[in-house]
């Protein structure tokens, strides 16, 4: 036998191992798990060549390396199990990622970011939706890497809330039938969302551009705010309590249905009330926004003021008429709430339904 | 038609493999009563029927090793490093207590299987 030959296998042998090494994790245990796997395999290797009486050439060894699988997926066997975001965090981390892509990021874009945009294409909504559209996947892009890394960095550094040590079964509200049970986990994003919410609020006065973004730099709020902010800002105040009261009374199920529909409703009266502000009494458009002192000479911007001011009136208009179905709902699912409680009034308590 | 064969292939490959889990750790238990290392461990185990792979066998072993119930020692044989297991002291206890519980799980099926082979 030539030895080149004799000498392929063993170094195909030792090629597969380092490829091994290059994806398994530097720990103290990486060449424990080498040797062990690499004896392994000679272990084959010896028994073949024992069965046929002779030394295995290239083809063969490869076969068993080939049996034994990829580096890449041999490693991830073999090395420690690990996740980006664990089962524990995970229900948080989606639903914080879809809050901040969804429900902020998106109507950001689709109010503020696309109209100014579209002033500054002249009106051609081709480029400006373009323009939005590459914006828009640039800042959920990074938006989502940097929640991903927020989240892993607490995975790994095991910073974990210990609710699973912490609860106790004796502190557990008492069983109720026939009622709603409102999720902890859910009244306190609320709660938490609504601190948020209001700081937010408090900040706007002082910061635009936390909801203008970079048109903060020609646009000023008009003077309509200075009549309805108080009012939003007792409405975001009422929020507050609401979740609060309903985080530390989770037995009060009545709670939330009645105090969710009181909510709309105030806040139904405060945007009607808004748009009919803005509509004003001569018939024209009252503005939401106007050109900085430094801006109201320029053709464009009041161009782009005007683009802000229509995507708001459309902003407002729409969430007034989701409030009008939203409360039609909760009024039948209080109603459905108040029958359930009176039939339940007359039958036995029990656990099974 | 299809898929819906591969999803049945799918469907039992995976409980196969929840059944398969809880036998081969009392599987490898039991085979380490007497001092092994890895490869002869794999082989013994396939001739009796339970083959196992070297991405399955290995961290199993590491973890067996971690929660105390192996013992492990690297030692030289035919002029090659073998990392040799064996049952530890607390291994011999566990591995009694789930031979007992194999014993009753399996009792409780035939009972099961016999009472739904009458209906």
């Amino acid at each position: 036998m030539n030895s080149s030959v004799s000498r392929n296998p063993q170094e195909l042998l030792d090629r597969y191992l380092q490829a091994v090494r290059f994806w398994l994790p530097r720990t103290s245990r990486q060449e424990d798990v080498l040797a062990e796997l690499g004896e392994d395999l000679r272990s084959q290797i010896d028994e073949k060549e024992t069965e046929l009486g002779r030394s295995l050439n290239q083809d063969e060894v490869s076969s068993i390396l080939k049996r034994c699988g990829s580096p890449m997926m041999v490693a991830g066997r073999l090395g420690p199990k690990r996740h980006l975001i664990g089962p524990t965090l995970f229900p948080i981390y989606a639903f914080v990622l879809k809050m901040v892509l969804l429900w902020i990021l998106v109507p950001v874009f689709v109010f503020i970011i696309g109209p100014v945009n579209l002033a500054n294409a002249g009106g051609e909504w081709g480029p400006a939706v373009a323009t939005t559209l590459a914006n828009l996947w640039f800042a959920l892009f990074i938006a989502a890497g940097i929640i991903t890394l927020v989240f892993a960095i607490v995975e790994r550094t095991s910073v974990h809330l210990g609710e699973e040590c912490k609860w106790d079964p004796l502190k557990l509200p008492p069983v109720r039938t026939h009622e709603r049970k409102t999720s902890f986990a859910k009244s306190a994003c609320e709660l938490i969302f609504g601190l948020f919410g209001l700081v937010w609020l408090l900040l706007l006065p002082h910061y635009p551009f936390m909801i203008l973004g970079p048109a903060a730099a020609f646009l000023k709020a008009a003077p309509i705010w200075h009549t309805f902010y108080i009012p939003i800002l007792l409405l975001a105040l009422v929020g507050l309590l609401r979740s609060a009261i309903t985080l530390a009374r989770p037995e009060w199920t009545a709670f939330p249905l009645w105090s969710h529909l009181l909510q709309n409703v105030l806040t139904f009266a405060v945007l009607s009330f808004l748009i009919n502000a803005a509509h004003g009494s001569n018939g024209a458009w009252q503005p939401f926004l106007l050109p900085d002192n430094a801006a109201s000479n320029s053709t464009h911007y009041m161009q782009a003021a005007g683009f802000v001011n229509l995507s708001i009136l459309l902003g407002l208009a729409g969430t007034w008429l989701g409030l009008c179905i939203a409360s039609v709902i909760q009024v039948w699912q209080l109603l459905m709430y108040l029958r359930k409680r009176i039939s339940g009034a007359h039958q036995p308590a029990t656990l099974a339904h | 038609m299809s898929n819906g064969t591969n999803h049945d292939t799918e469907l039992f490959e995976n409980l196969k493999l929840e059944l398969r889990r809880g036998c081969l750790i009392v599987a490898v238990l039991a085979q380490l009563r007497a001092e092994q290392y890895g490869y002869t461990l794999r082989k013994a185990l396939a001739d009796d029927g339970l083959a196992i792979d070297e991405g399955t066998l290995y961290p199993l072993l590491r973890r067996l090793e971690t929660q105390g119930l192996l013992v492990s020692q690297w030692r030289e044989e035919d002029k090659r490093n073998k990392r040799f297991y064996r049952l530890s002291p607390v291994g011999e206890q566990i591995l009694e207590q789930l031979l007992d519980e194999w014993k009753s799980i399996n009792a409780s099926l035939d009972r099961i299987l016999q009472e739904a082979g009458r209906i």
